[in-house]
Parts: structure tokens; C-alpha cells; sequence
């Protein structure tokens, strides 16, 4: 019994990193339309940024959010003027091709730069753990969780109680009216795109802690955000939330029981299934949003 | 389908321009590429291909290697060079197996350089090499460690360092030369398991382990494979504390090697007998990033440097040229086993005047034998038919107080080891 509850909390709590690396992607699928490859890599870059933060200068992985929020923020806005803004007309396979040229991009970019070795952020807290009844709970990955639950009940505020959350669900919903209501759609998908990266490079941040951070971490990261926004449901950050849960807990919950080997083969396979069944997800706003992002 | 605007006897006329101008091409080619290597031969330097990854993913290790060789060939030259030729390594970047057969077949063919070194990848060795033993010319193989390199059949293909199968080997002996006895019990009763990342780098070392584990005796063995990108380990950490074995043999690369040990420390789990087999167990940021958390875990892997100078002769001189040239200490001991191995090869070009072709270098390197405790490794010299170097064996290393110490063989080692649960 102390064997399963043990693999439910850790199944829970890696739930939690899943989910915080997922929750940006929605607003750039339901907003600006569209798959961002390189969200992995954003994630990546905000690990890095975070480990020379402490290499350098000796700066705590939570403090140095303080910077690393706002610089991801304005890559973002870089990133969606420069990148995004350009084909933001064009067919849904020109985007996927741009982001995943920028995710090889970065990925190279990071090798270059910082090399290939993988980077590791040693903080006094990192093995750090606290028992709950005979429950070995690891505090780096609890901080990351409940990052995570701050993350989403603070999206879920601005899109729902802020005026410029509404204007940009009001752009999700109709593009083209909003544009001939005199919305300024461009400046909003600044907003829409700096806040998604700005997410993932958080994510990053507080995965520093207990995870090392190399150049093609990234990649491993997009596949995971998808898989959590698919079953999900694309647009719903709750959804986000509950998926990552989920498929943490399953990942765990088959490494324990069914064989580490084996635990990625599962996850896929859920997804499969989800796919199949409910294709818009969990959470998924009905029939007909699947295409989030493809249109 | 539009038809030739030409008529019949101007495309006759082109095509014989066509044939000619390929013909002239073959002919020129095929003369400066002969032309060059008899040119080269008595005088100028001796001019060695070294195809190493220093750029890509195995960039960081691909470089250490390449540093190595590079130090070795600085040393020779300083020294007066072979037969008072300057030894040149001409380097090419192969950062994966398309780069190495391409790079090769342009070094041997295009600029006829009929001996290489390299490469640190085993996949890219053995694309490399392919081309080199095909071709005529001779690889020496001076850090990959994957059985089928010597397994092919080729004549001119030889290597410095040791196999694979080697390091499954030295664990095994461990093992029974060591932990089994000072836990009491016999090899039968021992109990083993094998944690490794599940590409071909984990596989394979876990494959050899089980053949040797076998024969020796081992009968309580068991596997654990994991992915080695995982950002959680603990259905490995907890299937680990279920089993409670008295070994565990890691095959990590290495952000897995620290996520698991830091996974284990949170759950407080100890193992007699930790033993990793080189990968990221051996790099420096394993010890720096655990710290404490490091202590007491084996290592089975190429020589590294706390190692019995007596036994290691070279090495001190080896650590400073690294040390002025790069401005920081070596990574790993990939460099250090590069720059033993290119030794070898020079060692064996002074024995042919410094001929590099396959004939020479092949009676030459056959006939060549070093003792152990002689070279910068503690590596002895001694090919056997199949081209590997039979006195090349991993030592046994263990984390102690942010040092990697060597503790196995007797010859090689600075302090003695020490089982995890006698150390707490």
C-alpha cells in the first residue's frame, strides 16, 4: 500500500512539472493559432537563462524569475513579431515548418553557445525531501507543482476577469470580427505570445532545481506539452492542468507496476486511445475546436 | 516530353566533349592523389588523418578525445618529431555517421593520408574504419569501446584502448574479488541489478554483463531499464528499494546519472555496492553537482587521474601540456587515453621509419608490445590477431570527498576501496 501511495505522489508531483510546461501552449493554439515546436525549446532557454543566473552570479533559481519572466516576455513579443506576425496568414504546414526550424535553431544555438554538457543547478534544498506519514515528498518538485497550480488559477484569472483577457478570448472566438470591431489584433497576439513563452521559460525556471539542463532538452519537452494538451483538451488551461496530472501519475503508476521500460510505450498508447475516443480532449470546448491551431 | 532542339551530329559532338572532359577529370585525379603520397613519403611531415565529433552531440567528449591526441603529437614534435619528421594530424570535425564515412573516404582517397586515428563514438569508428580497412589504409581506434570494431574481420583495423566486453569483465571481478567477500557471501548468493538506460550504449554493456555474470557464477541478476531522458526516476528508485540488492550496476549518460542519485538520496536508499560503468558517473560534474550525495559510488571506466604515479608514467607531463594549451583541466580521461593511444602510434611509426602505409604499420604494430605500468594509462601494449590491444583494461574508481580515486587493481590504485553501507 506505502508502495502505491508513494508512486501516486511522485506520479502527481512530475504531473505537476508536465503541466506547467504545458499550460503556455494553450494560449498560442487558441489565440494566435498555432503549434509552436519550439515551446520545448523556450523551456530550455528559461533553464539556461536561470543556471548562468546561479553560475554567475550566485542567484537563486526562484529569485532569478524576477529577470527571467519579463526577458522571456519580450522574446515572446520578439518572437511573434519577427517569426510568428510574417506567416500568420498562411497555411497551417507553413507554421509547423517555421517552429520547427526555430526549434532546431535554438537547439543548435544553445549547443554553440553554451556546448553540449548538461548543466546542473546545486541549491542547498535540491535533494531536499519532507515525509508525510512514511511518504517521501521532494521539495524542488512540490515548489514546481504548486507553481503550476499558481500558474493556471493566474491565467485562468486574466482570461476570464481582465479586460485584456477577454479581448483575447474574443479573438480566439472570431478573428476576423474582432479585427472589423477595431480590436488591435496585432498588438493583442504580442500579448498572447509573450505571455505562452513567458510561461514556458517559468517552466524552465523551476524545473532548474532538480532537473539538468542541456541543449536538446527541449525537444523532449514539446512532445510531452502536446501529448498533455491533446488529452487535455487544446484551449483549456484547466485541462492542461488535469491532463498533465494525469499522464504523470499513469507514466509513474506503469513504471512501478509494469516495468520502467515500458513506461513511455504506455503513455503514447493513452494518448492513442484518447485520440481516437474523445479527440477534443478531456476538457475540450466540444466537437469542432480539435482544429485549434489548424485553421 | 519536348524534343532536342540539336541536331544528331552536335549531340554526338557534346556527348564525346562530355566523355572527355570525365575522362581528363579521372585521369588528373587519380595522378595527384597517387602523386602526392609517393611525393610525401621520404620527406615533409608524416601526415596523419584524425577524425574526431567536435561539433554536435558528441561534441563535449569528441573535443576531450581529439585534445588528447593533439597533446601527444605537440609532445613528439617538441621532442624532434619521427626520424626528425614532424608528426601533423590533420583533424576532421565528424560529428555524425554520414560526416565520418564522408570525411574518411575524402581524407584516404582524396588526400591519401593511409593512417587515421580517432573517434570516440563507436558508431562513428566503425563507419570510419569501415572505409579506412576497404580502402587499404590502416585505423587506429584510440577511445571507442564497442566489440564489433574488432569483430569485422579486417587486417589493418587496431585499437589502444579497451572493449566493451572489458568493462563488464573488471565489474565481474570486482565483484568477486572484492564485494562478494567483504559481505560474507559467495558469488551464488550475491544479488545483482542492472539499472541502465535502454538505447544501444546501455544495452549492449547490459547484454555483456549478462554473458560474464553467467559464467562466473552470478545467478541472482537482475534489469532495470530506464529512459535515459526521463525527468523522474522514481519508479526505477523505488523498484530499486523494493529489490534490495547488494550491487547494482548503472549504465547512465549523464544528467540520468545525477537525477538518479539525487532520486535515491531523497528516498534515502542505499546500496552496498554502487557501481556505475564510465558515461556519467566519470564526468567531474557528477562529484561537483552531488557533492556528498556522490561518496562511496564505483566507477568502472578509463583510466582517470588519481591514479599511482609510479604505475602511470607520463601522466603528470600529460596534465600540465593539457593544462597550458587549454587553460583548464581535462574533462575526462577520454583525453588521456587519446594521448596514450597516439603514443602507441607513434611508438609504432618509429619502428617503420615513418612509414604509414597498411603493410608497414600492420608488421610493425603486430610485433609491438609494452608492459603494463609503462604508459600514461597503466595500459600495456600487446594486439592480438583480431587488432585489440589485450593489456588495456578499465580500473575500478570510486567518489571519495568530490574525488574520483582509483581502487582496483592493486597496481593502479591510490586508496582502498570501501562498500557505501561500511562508509555511513
Amino acid at each position: 500500500m506505502e508502495l502505491l501511495i508513494q508512486t501516486l505522489v511522485a506520479g502527481v508531483l512530475l504531473g505537476g512539472v508536465y503541466a506547467l510546461v504545458s499550460v503556455g501552449l494553450n494560449l498560442l493554439f487558441g489565440v494566435v493559432r498555432v503549434i509552436n515546436f519550439a515551446h520545448g525549446e523556450f523551456v530550455m532557454v528559461g533553464m539556461y537563462l536561470a543556471f548562468w543566473l546561479w553560475a554567475g552570479l550566485g542567484m537563486d533559481p526562484y529569485v532569478s524569475l524576477l529577470i527571467v519572466a519579463p526577458a522571456m516576455f519580450l522574446l515572446g513579443v520578439i518572437f511573434q513579431r519577427g517569426i510568428i506576425q510574417p506567416i500568420q496568414g498562411t497555411s497551417a504546414n507553413m507554421k509547423i515548418f517555421v517552429t520547427v526550424g526555430i526549434s532546431i535553431i535554438l537547439q543548435n544555438l544553445a549547443l554553440f553557445l553554451w556546448g553540449g554538457q548538461y548543466r546542473t543547478v546545486s541549491t542547498s534544498y535540491s535533494t531536499s525531501v519532507f515525509t508525510l506519514g512514511g511518504v517521501t515528498i521532494s521539495v524542488g518538485r512540490l515548489i514546481a507543482f504548486i507553481g503550476a497550480l499558481v500558474l493556471v488559477a493566474a491565467l485562468f484569472y486574466i482570461m476570464n476577469r481582465t479586460m485584456t483577457g477577454t479581448v483575447l478570448r474574443a479573438i480566439a472566438e472570431d478573428g476576423p470580427t474582432a479585427v472589423l470591431v477595431g480590436i488591435p489584433v496585432k498588438k493583442f497576439y504580442f500579448v498572447a505570445t509573450g505571455i505562452s513563452v513567458m510561461l514556458a521559460g517559468v517552466a524552465g525556471v523551476m524545473l532548474t532545481p532538480f532537473t539538468s539542463a542541456s541543449p536538446t532538452f527541449g525537444f523532449h519537452m514539446t512532445l510531452i506539452a502536446f501529448i498533455v494538451v491533446v488529452i487535455g483538451g487544446m484551449g483549456s488551461m484547466v485541462g492542461s492542468l488535469v491532463g498533465g496530472v494525469l499522464l504523470g501519475a499513469i507514466e509513474t503508476l506503469a513504471g512501478t507496476y509494469i516495468s520502467p521500460a515500458l513506461q513511455q510505450a504506455v503513455l503514447f498508447a493513452i494518448f492513442i486511445i484518447v485520440v481516437l475516443v474523445r479527440p477534443q480532449g478531456l476538457f475540450g470546448k466540444g466537437a469542432g475546436t480539435e482544429e485549434v491551431g489548424l485553421k | 516530353m519536348t524534343t532536342s532542339k540539336i541536331s544528331g551530329f552536335a549531340r554526338r559532338h557534346r556527348t564525346m566533349s562530355v566523355a572527355t572532359v570525365l575522362a581528363a577529370t579521372m585521369v588528373l585525379t587519380g595522378c595527384s592523389g597517387g602523386g602526392g603520397a609517393e611525393v610525401g613519403e621520404e620527406s615533409g611531415p608524416i601526415r596523419i588523418a584524425a577524425l574526431y565529433p567536435t561539433s554536435g552531440s558528441l561534441a563535449l567528449l569528441g573535443e576531450e578525445s581529439w585534445r588528447g591526441a593533439n597533446i601527444a603529437a605537440q609532445r613528439i614534435n617538441e621532442a624532434g618529431g619521427i626520424n626528425g619528421r614532424e608528426v601533423e594530424l590533420v583533424q576532421a570535425d565528424v560529428p555524425d555517421v554520414n560526416g565520418a564515412t564522408s570525411e574518411a573516404r575524402r581524407l584516404l582517397d582524396g588526400e591519401g593520408l593511409e593512417l587515421a586515428i580517432g573517434t570516440y563514438s563507436s558508431s562513428l569508428a566503425l563507419a570510419a574504419s569501415e572505409v579506412y580497412a576497404r580502402g587499404g589504409g590502416t585505423y587506429a581506434e584510440l577511445g571507442a569501446i564497442s566489440e564489433e570494431y574488432n569483430d569485422r574481420g579486417y587486417e589493418n583495423v587496431w585499437r589502444t584502448n579497451p572493449s566493451a566486453g572489458s568493462f563488464a569483465e573488471v565489474q565481474i571481478e570486482f565483484i568477486s574479488e572484492f564485494v562478494a567477500p567483504e559481505l560474507g557471501i559467495g558469488l551464488d548468493e550475491v544479488e545483482v541489478l542492472l539499472v541502465h538506460e535502454d538505447s544501444s550504449y546501455g544495452s549492449s554493456v547490459a547484454r555483456s554483463v549478462e554473458t560474464l555474470a553467467a559464467e562466473a557464477g552470478i545467478t541472482n541478476i537482475e534489469y532495470a531499464p530506464y529512459n535515459a531522458k526521463s525527468t523522474d526516476l522514481s519508479s526505477t528508485v523505488l523498484g530499486m528499494e523494493q529489490a534490495d540488492p547488494d550491487v547494482v550496476i548503472a549504465v547512465s549518460y549523464a544528467s540520468d546519472a545525477i537525477l538518479l542519485a539525487r532520486q535515491m538520496e531523497e528516498n534515502g536508499v542505499v546500496v552496498p555496492a554502487f557501481i556505475g560503468t564510465g558515461g556519467g558517473h566519470t564526468l567531474s560534474s557528477f562529484g561537483e553537482t552531488l557533492g556528498a550525495a556522490a561518496d562511496y559510488v564505483f566507477n568502472v571506466d578509463f583510466t582517470q587521474y588519481a591514479v599511482n604515479p609510479d604505475a602511470t608514467p607520463g601522466l603528470e607531463e600529460f596534465l600540465t601540456m593539457y593544462e597550458e594549451e587549454y587553460g583548464e583541466g581535462p574533462a575526462s580521461g577520454h583525453s588521456l587515453a587519446n594521448f596514450m593511444g597516439a603514443n602507441v602510434v607513434f611508438d609504432i611509426l618509429e619502428q617503420t621509419g615513418g612509414d604509414t602505409s597498411a603493410e608497414a604499420f600492420g608488421e610493425a604494430a603486430a610485433a609491438y608490445k609494452a608492459e603494463e605500468g609503462t604508459t600514461a594509462t597503466g595500459w600495456g601494449v600487446d594486439f592480438n590477431d583480431a587488432g585489440q590491444n589485450t593489456l588495456a583494461a578499465p580500473y575500478v574508481m570510486q567518489w571519495r570527498d568530490g574525488t574520483l580515486e582509483t581502487v582496483y587493481p592493486e597496481l593502479v590504485a591510490t586508496i582502498e576501496p570501501q562498500l557505501a553501507t561500511e562508509g555511513q
